[in-house]
């Protein structure tokens, strides 16, 4: 076996972008945890910039580490890693330790560990080990498309079960991209992720679903000008704009109904569920250009906002470092992504795209989710900043999803279905 | 050519990926462009008001002091813990009770009141708390959501003074009050009655603001930029008054156990040194937290506490009446000082008017000295024969009897001096006549004064016929130090003559002598000039009356006395007004007796109606 491993190939862009990230987090978890707010805050919650920190250094040594490990292992592993990680997470439903309504962590030799978001790094590994020996999906090759599905769908269902309702939506946003990457047609990926499309809609206004549902339906017809495919679009749309209503009028718990309410109109109860948004809003507007400075946020430290070291970090940022700060996250994101998107284009291994393009859009939905739900642009769902919020598993977790793709990366020229 | 129609594949793949996550930023990046540069002006604000709290301050209230600089009304201030029943979490009601120091049970049944009252509005949990309590729950407060605490203030009255008439009460104002001036907040409390109503432009002051860091938990966390923001209050003035502390105690004191009114005056200056009206109520069971059965009592007594008697009510003058008959009749020339009119006991016009007078010859010094009837049932009926009942009405008016003095209290009323718009308007055109108007000149029937206005009378005569404006404050002190006094004027009243004056004030010295007022009038080494009187009460015992000025020959104070339904002045209202003259003038009292007298002084049930005269 040739072995070619070119040092050009290790892509220091990106290394840089989670160093520059991590610097990011831990100036907002600082802020948010150590200035004057700390006066209000529990101990334990003190403590998280260290604890960070370490968790930082762990990863640290484990992305280096990875980099000396063939590519092989990881797709040799990824079954194994998957079962482990998918009883881990059935254990922690049952043992996990309880925090705030939900069973999310294991305790392992001392350490608090979110099984959850090791699952996400199995997933992705174990989906694209099963599509790399299914090559080239289409509408016939129904079963795989279904096996894939389910293979989401099973941890996701888990993760639901730990009440953490964020984190399984972003991993459910892997389904479209990973079957599209397989060779889905467009027009039913687009179909696929047309009822997230046409609910966010629906819930802001009945009509924009019905206009929503309508465009996405155009496009399809001109995709694949297939009659069948338009009719379902067609009978999708109208099921999810009316099932959206249903489910508001209906189905959802109040609780629910009412952070939906509050998204749409903050202003109708400042003082109850629309607190959490307009205070986020607040945060960051307030920050204006320059923002008010690190550690001068009033927003953040006279405790408006909250769990502002993980899901309102971002605000953090956007009122102490102001839109020249929350813009430069947001640029430091999209170098990211478009640079792991390149680099996934550019392997010729199928399992190394997928898993980059993989962890690219797991990344990326944290990311829409997390900015969307501070500045409002989406409902208020709990879910990290990758690299940036507080929480060790996650960070540990991302990192070595990140270091995964380098090292696939790095050993592009090795690492070949034709060897 | 499969493999370049591969990488055209992937191409295109990593192409649409690339777009997605590029409208992802583009809807980020648009949306943080929106709210932090477009809509910077609507959060900025947002965000301060967030963290600023902004805090009346409110102003002390100006203080009042008696003649001699002794405070008698300060303010004291109470500590308050509010509670809003909607954000307050129940299980912080352990924390909560420790904290105050009460037990849970009823701290709990508390907040079930104010839950009752309303969810959302602040309501006060506890009012006057401890200021330990006060200082720890305040520390503690973001353990506490939903509690709040509030400084508040009271008045308090540090001498033994009641002076309840006199200073009156605060209370809450009333929606009308509060719409009616940009000055008065809802909830704010003002003078309802007494010199604190009257001066409550002075008293107020001006409310202060203070901006306060708060944290989201409502703590504050200390003042804003230092406080740049800030405006100081402004406390209210200071009211420097006439009263003399110790004679108005001893004037509440000796008006304990009874129904009257007492108005002791600067007869140079009208200053009011002792203004009583009994029974008083007490105002420190009004200051601050209200005493509501206590609120209750007073207004459904009897003894109509709240009614000012000193200057609301209207009772007949009576004998004291008679010094001014003669002064006028002076003036009318319907006498001369040496006109003698002989009393056989009565003085008949188409009726017996009686006389309880020794029969013989009077002139006016002995009819005002002995007190006798007819001289002045003789005057009036001249002054009624000849149509002259409107010159006299004028002139007796001249004394500050009838009309309003303008004194510094509210609900002060005038009286009545008839004349013939009145008769007519009481009996009806001509259906009144002579003998409707005879009892006028012994100071009955119709004829009704109040005690200020009979010291404001009596005060003429002291001072050599100027008309006083009655005061109690006679000047404000503005916070920064400056006096700005009141301008009472003194106005001489033209037609008094000197001459006329010593004969009148020859008779009121002789009545300390001869007179009724001789039993308990006079005071030790110092010559007291007053006139008794008994003021007829159809629905009950008489009322008593005293008017006096001493000393003789240089007036210092003057006083009138009415004590209601006890009978003849001489034994009720002369011992009164001597003593707080004594006081007054030499600072303490030397006849005991006297004094006790009046502490257990016991109206006499009277069962035979007699006619005036005593």
């Amino acid at each position: 076996m040739l072995k070619v491993i070119d040092r050009k190939d290790f892509s220091w862009s990106v290394v840089f972008i989670w160093v520059a990230l991590t610097g990011i987090g831990l100036v907002a978890i600082y802020s948010a945890t150590l200035g004057e707010v700390s006066q209000f805050l529990p101990a334990h919650i003190q403590g998280n910039f260290s604890r960070q920190i370490l968790w930082i250094s762990i990863s640290l040594v484990a992305l280096i580490a990875i980099q000396f490990t063939s590519p092989r292992t990881f797709q040799g592993g990824a079954y194994i890693l998957y079962a482990i990680c998918i009883i881990l997470a059935i254990i922690t439903v049952f043992v996990g330790i309880e925090v705030g309504g939900g069973r999310r962590w294991l305790s392992i030799f001392g350490f608090r560990l979110q099984v959850s978001e090791f699952l996400k790094l199995a997933t992705v590994l174990a989906v694209a080990n099963y599509l790399t020996h299914k090559r080239n999906m289409s509408v016939g090759n129904f079963k795989t498309a279904l096996t894939t599905v389910m293979m989401i769908l099973i941890p996701v269902a888990i993760i639901v079960m730990q009440n953490d309702t964020g984190t399984a939506l972003v991993l459910l946003a892997l389904i479209p991209v990973v079957l599209f990457w397989s060779g889905l047609p467009y027009g039913i990926s687009l179909l696929i992720i047309s009822p997230a499309l046409i609910g966010y809609f629906s819930v802001i206004d009945i009509l924009f679903g019905v206009i929503a549902a309508l465009l996405i339906t155009i496009a399809i017809f001109f995709l694949q000008k297939t009659k069948w495919l338009t009719v379902s679009s067609v009978l999708l749309g109208l099921v999810v704009v009316v099932g959206t209503e249903v489910a508001l009028e209906q189905i959802l718990q109040p609780h629910q109904r009412a952070r939906v309410e509050a998204f749409v109109n903050p202003t109708l109860d400042p003082q109850g569920s629309g607190w959490n948004v307009l205070q986020a809003k607040t945060a960051i507007g307030s920050g204006g250009l320059y923002g008010k400075g690190f550690l001068e946020g009033t927003q953040t430290q006279l405790r408006f906002l909250p769990e502002q070291w993980t899901d309102f970090i971002y605000c953090v940022i956007g009122e102490e470092f102001g839109f020249v700060g929350s813009s430069l996250v947001l640029l430091l994101y999209a170098g990211l992504f478009l640079r792991l998107l390149h680099m996934a284009g550019n392997h010729k291994h199928p399992f190394a795209q997928l898993v980059i393009v993989g962890v690219t859009f797991l990344y990326f939905a944290h990311f829409i989710i997390n900015v969307g739900s501070a500045t409002a642009v989406l409902p208020i769902m709990g879910v990290p900043l990758p690299f940036v919020s507080y929480g060790g598993s996650a960070f540990l977790a991302n990192s070595l999803m990140l270091a995964i793709c380098l090292n696939l990366y790095l050993n592009r020229r090795s690492f070949s279905i034709y060897r | 050519m499969a493999d370049t129609k591969q990488a055209q594949k992937l191409r295109a793949y990593t192409r649409i990926l690339q777009t997605i996550v590029i409208i992802g930023f583009l809807v980020m990046f648009g949306r943080i462009f929106h709210l932090q540069i477009l809509d910077y002006e609507t959060y900025s604000p947002m965000s301060m008001q967030n963290s600023l709290r902004m805090e009346i301050v409110n102003p002390a209230r100006g203080l009042i002091l008696d003649r001699k600089g002794t405070i008698i009304v300060e303010n004291q201030p109470i500590y308050s813990i509010t509670i809003t029943p909607a954000r307050f979490n129940m299980a912080s009601l352990p924390k909560l009770a420790e904290f105050l120091r009460i037990e849970e049970e009823i701290v709990l049944e508390r907040i079930l009141e104010a839950q009752s009252y309303s969810w959302h509005r602040t309501s006060r949990l506890f009012t006057e708390v401890p200021f330990e309590v006060f200082s720890t729950i305040q520390e503690n407060i973001w353990q506490l959501p939903g509690i709040g605490h509030q400084i508040e203030s009271k008045r308090h009255y540090p001498t033994e003074l009641r002076a309840s008439h006199l200073l009156g009460y605060l209370r809450e104002a009333s929606l009308e009050e509060y719409q009616s001036s940009d000055r008065i907040r809802l909830g704010d409390k003002i003078g309802k009655s007494g010199i604190e109503r009257i001066y409550e432009e002075y008293l107020r002051g001006d409310v202060g603001t203070e901006y306060i860091r708060v944290n989201a938990y409502g703590q504050a966390l200390g003042t804003y930029d230092d406080g740049s923001l800030n405006i100081e209050p402004v406390k209210g003035s200071d009211l420097i008054t006439t009263i003399d502390a110790e004679v108005q105690q001893l004037a509440e004191k000796l008006m304990e156990n009874k129904r009257g009114g007492l108005v002791a005056i600067d007869p140079q200056t009208g200053g009011i040194l002792a203004l009583v009206s009994s029974p008083q109520y007490d105002l420190t069971k009004l200051a601050g937290r209200m005493d509501a059965s206590y609120w209750r009592d007073l207004n459904t007594s009897p003894d109509r506490p709240l009614f000012n008697r000193a200057v609301s009510n209207r009772q007949p003058p009576g004998s004291t009446f008679k010094p001014f008959m003669g002064l006028v009749g002076l003036h009318m020339d319907l006498i001369t000082p040496q006109t003698q009119i002989y009393n056989p006991g009565y003085y008949f016009r188409g009726r017996r008017y009686g006389d309880l007078a020794d029969p013989g010859n009077y002139n006016l010094e002995r009819a005002i000295s002995r007190s006798s009837n007819t001289y002045f049932f003789w005057m009036m009926d001249r002054i009624a024969t000849r149509g002259h009942l409107n010159t006299w009405s004028r002139l007796i008016k001249d004394f500050g009897m009838g009309p309003l003095n303008n004194i510094d209290l509210p609900s002060e009323r005038s009286g009545i001096i008839p004349d013939s718009t009145y008769m007519n308007r009481t009996f009806g055109e001509r259906r009144w006549a002579i003998g409707d108007l005879m009892s006028l000149g012994v100071g009955q029937g119709m004829v009704s004064v109040s005690p200020l206005q009979m010291a404001v009378a009596v005060s003429s005569i002291a001072n050599g016929g100027y008309r006083i404006q009655p005061h109690i404050v006679s000047a404000v002190r503005e916070p920064h130090g400056e006096i700005r006094y009141t301008n009472p004027v003194l106005e001489r009243i033209e037609w008094i003559r000197e001459d006329h004056l010593d004969v009148v004030k020859k008779g009121m010295e002789g009545a300390l002598v001869e007179g009724g007022a001789r039993f308990y009038g006079n005071i030790p080494d110092i010559q007291v000039a007053g006139k008794t009187g008994t003021a007829q009460n159809p629905h009950g015992e008489n009322h008593g009356w005293f008017i006096a000025y001493a000393p003789a020959d240089d007036p210092q104070i003057a006083i009138a006395v009415l004590t209601e339904n006890s009978g003849f002045g001489s034994i009720s209202a002369t011992p009164i007004a001597s003593l707080v003259m004594e006081q007054y003038l030499t600072g303490e009292i030397n006849r005991q007796h006297v004094y006790d007298y009046v502490l257990n002084f016991q109206p006499r049930i009277r069962t035979l109606e007699v006619v005036e005269s005593d």
